[in-house]
């Protein structure tokens, strides 16, 4: 198999897999039990958290755990009132996207690369914005955005509404889902008030995620009940998948220098695979890309007759986000690029990571260009 | 080299009849038709699914694929039919109505126009000369639900399992390389099938509940969901009671009343002559005797047929309203018509 879906889905780790499986079956109990053998898993748990916390600069009590991304997402983007007004990126995931749809939003265009244009988000900020959503890397593209720059105008923003009496809240949230593991997100140096991160992209078990949650903030559960996790998200604890979560982004932190550049190296090898493929088009930002995103387009043809095509070879990619040309639904991020109807049909994206190696990313190369280029010729 | 459409499914049937044709050197396009995909209450429409399916079987064979989008024309056609027929009481065939407005007329117009000169599809049925016969396979014969397409599309029609064996089928997608690809069997009216049609026609009609009386004595036995959702014969789904089994013998449908009876020999249960309505001619038959089926994979009778009416010798157990009977004299199928009350 040669697999080049890592932004979709990461194999757990085994190290995960080995600090998660004590905790289902020899100690299962719950950690709001009252006796001491709850409390050690009550202990576990906690320590679970902060080092999830320490990857991301943060202390394990401003964590919510969730059961991933999109919950944390939700869990965020439920401070607001229904009339607030919010800012968004053009190539958010969907689950921002929908979550702000509920609410009064405005997009902050990006370029061609899908950056966020800092010049268009000052216009949009407003004195009535009280949430502004970018995420730290889109899931299409691959390309980091500028998130400290951003921080620091809303801080300016902040600090004069402060000045001036003013009592309109106003927070950042970022969604990290994509980038951690390979890139150093600490909450401090980004400068945000709000940050989903996600274990299933970092080789984690899936159904997990975190909320990291700014001291400012005061946010409101969207679950009640027993007042876990602060009284922000009700429910037993999930404790092997903090515990795999735990373990498998303690990796990731650990050689995250490592693997970054081991990923570099590969981009490089594949991208000189792929280069003489007819008409192709690297997308994203080549100097701020996550290092493991190779995402492409090769207009004219139909990417979703490549990868059924790559998957009779045990090569398995895909276009970018649930979006499919004869399905009748486009990629907003793509659109948002610039991209026309045949880019966006003919675009792929190829998300390498621990399952690759130099070798079967060659490999993987010869056969996306063999495939394309027989595609190309059947027309 | 001429062109011809397939429309593809993602089922075993469609994704070999696209590989015969393929290999008798055909310019073969797969076609998906995307008839219906919203999702209803406990019903998931797998349309996305299905798409992809067929996609990668045209992949597979290395066949150009395109998406015909006639959701708005089935919603007027099969599905607003079905529901008109329903509100009357009686028990449509939507697979029938779709042969006939969709995939026979429809997908056959739009694929002449971006230049077929054939369509095919999986059914087990075969023709000549704009002639409809029953497929090789006995036990898979669907020409029940294909007796309304005109002679004219079938003259523009291949049937390329027609003449195989399900059993043969299968072994050749093996061959194919498709064993991977396709999916299980794709069954009649989309995804909504027997078990699901209360739930189904509870989203788009208002269905009120009303009393079940047995026929005999008049005795109210309880009560039912709506009696449009009974089917004359039907012996499931009756909630009176133990003993021996009730059946439905009548339906009163502006009273809203459900009548049953223990008795399977009512006359309301049996009959022998069944009348017609919107009877479709494909040949006329050479004598008033013929062969008719009254469900898909029915055994053929004898009857007669008198222009109007089929007439048996012995009676035989009704059949709703709604329903179809369909003619055939030895291989042929010589069209049929609809059972009014």
């Amino acid at each position: 198999m040669l697999y080049l879906d890592h932004a979709a889905a990461t194999p757990t780790s085994k190290k995960a897999l080995k600090a998660m499986e004590p905790y289902f079956a020899d100690q299962f109990f719950n950690p709001s039990a009252p006796y001491i053998s709850a409390n050690h898993v009550r202990q576990d748990y906690e320590e679970a958290k902060d080092e999830i916390a320490h990857a991301i600069g943060a202390k394990g009590a401003d964590l919510v755990m969730t059961s991933g991304a999109t919950e944390s997402i939700n869990l965020a983007f439920n401070i607001l009132e229904p009339d607030a007004e919010v800012l968004i990126s053009a190539v958010e995931h969907k689950s921002v996207v929908e979550a702000a749809k509920k609410i009064n939003c405005k997009t902050i265009n990006v370029d061609k690369f899908g950056r966020v244009l800092i010049d268009d988000f000052k216009k949009k900020l407003s004195s009535k914005t009280q949430f502004v959503s970018v995420c730290l890397a889109s899931g299409e593209l691959g390309t980091i955005q500028p998130i400290s720059e951003i921080a620091a105008i809303i801080k300016d923003e902040v600090l004069r509404r402060k000045l001036a009496g003013e009592t309109t809240p106003l927070y950042f949230h970022c969604d990290a889902s994509q980038g951690i593991g390979i890139l150093e997100a600490k909450v401090g140096r980004l400068g945000v008030d709000l940050l989903t991160i996600n274990s299933a992209k970092v080789y984690g078990p899936k159904g997990v995620g975190a909320l990291y949650v700014g001291h400012n903030v005061k946010l409101k559960p969207m679950t009640v009940g027993g007042g876990q996790e602060m009284g922000l998200r009700s429910g037993t604890e999930n404790v092997p998948g903090v515990i795999g979560f735990a373990a498998a982004i303690k990796d990731a932190e650990e050689h995250l220098n490592a693997e970054r550049k081991r990923l570099e190296k590969l981009k490089t090898i594949l991208k000189n695979e792929l280069k003489d493929i007819s008409g192709i088009m690297f997308l994203g930002n080549p100097k701020y890309q996550l290092a493991n995103f190779v995402p492409i387009s090769v207009p004219g043809v139909d990417a979703e007759r490549i990868i059924f095509a790559l998957e009779n070879e045990e090569v398995y990619l895909s276009t970018g986000a649930a979006c499919s040309a004869s399905k009748g639904i486009k990629s907003a991020t793509l659109t948002a690029i610039g991209l026309d109807d045949a880019a966006i049909a003919g675009s792929l994206r190829i998300t390498m990571g621990k399952l690759n190696d130099e070798e079967n990313i060659k490999k993987a190369g010869e056969l996306i260009k063999s495939t394309i280029t027989s595609e190309q010729s059947r027309n | 080299m001429k062109t011809v459409y397939v429309g593809m499914s993602g089922g075993v049937d469609s994704s070999v009849s696209a590989a015969l044709l393929k290999d008798a050197g055909y310019k073969v396009v797969g076609v998906y038709m995307k008839n219906w995909s919203k999702n209803l209450p406990g019903m998931k429409c797998p349309w996305a699914e299905d798409l992809a399916d067929a996609k990668r079987v045209a992949v597979k064979l290395g066949i150009d694929f395109k998406v015909f989008d006639f959701e708005n024309d089935y919603k007027q056609k099969v599905v607003d039919y079905m529901l008109d027929e329903y509100k009357k009481g009686n028990t449509p065939n939507p697979d029938i109505m779709c042969n006939q407005e969709i995939k026979f007329k429809l997908f056959a117009e739009t694929a002449f126009e971006d230049g077929a000169d054939f369509i095919a599809t999986g059914h087990y049925a075969k023709t000549e000369n704009g002639e409809l016969l029953r497929a090789k396979d006995e036990n898979k014969d669907q020409t029940y639900f294909l007796y309304r397409v005109t002679a004219d599309v079938l003259k523009r029609t291949i049937f390329p399992v027609g003449d195989m064996l399900k059993p043969d089928v299968k072994k050749l997608a093996t061959k194919y390389g498709l064993s991977n690809a396709y999916k299980k069997e794709s069954m009649g009216v989309c995804f909504v099938g027997e078990a699901n049609m209360k739930d189904f026609l509870n989203e788009f009609i208002d269905i009120k509940p009303g009393v079940i009386i047995e026929l005999e004595t008049g005795k109210k036995l309880g009560f039912h969901d709506g009696a449009i959702l009974y089917t004359i014969g039907q012996r499931h789904g009756l909630n009176v009671g133990s003993g021996l089994p009730y059946y439905v013998a009548k339906k009163d449908i502006e009273k809203n009343i459900v009548y049953v009876s223990k008795n399977l020999n009512t006359d309301n249960l049996w009959v022998t002559e069944i009348p017609l309505k919107d009877i479709f001619l494909r040949k006329k038959p050479s004598s008033k005797n013929i062969l008719v089926r009254l469900r898909h994979r029915a055994a053929l009778l004898p009857a007669k047929f008198d222009g109007e009416k089929i007439i048996f010798e012995k009676p035989v157990k009704r059949i709703a309203a709604g329903q179809s009977v369909v003619f055939y004299e030895d291989e042929v199928c010589l069209g049929g018509g609809i059972i009014t009350e």
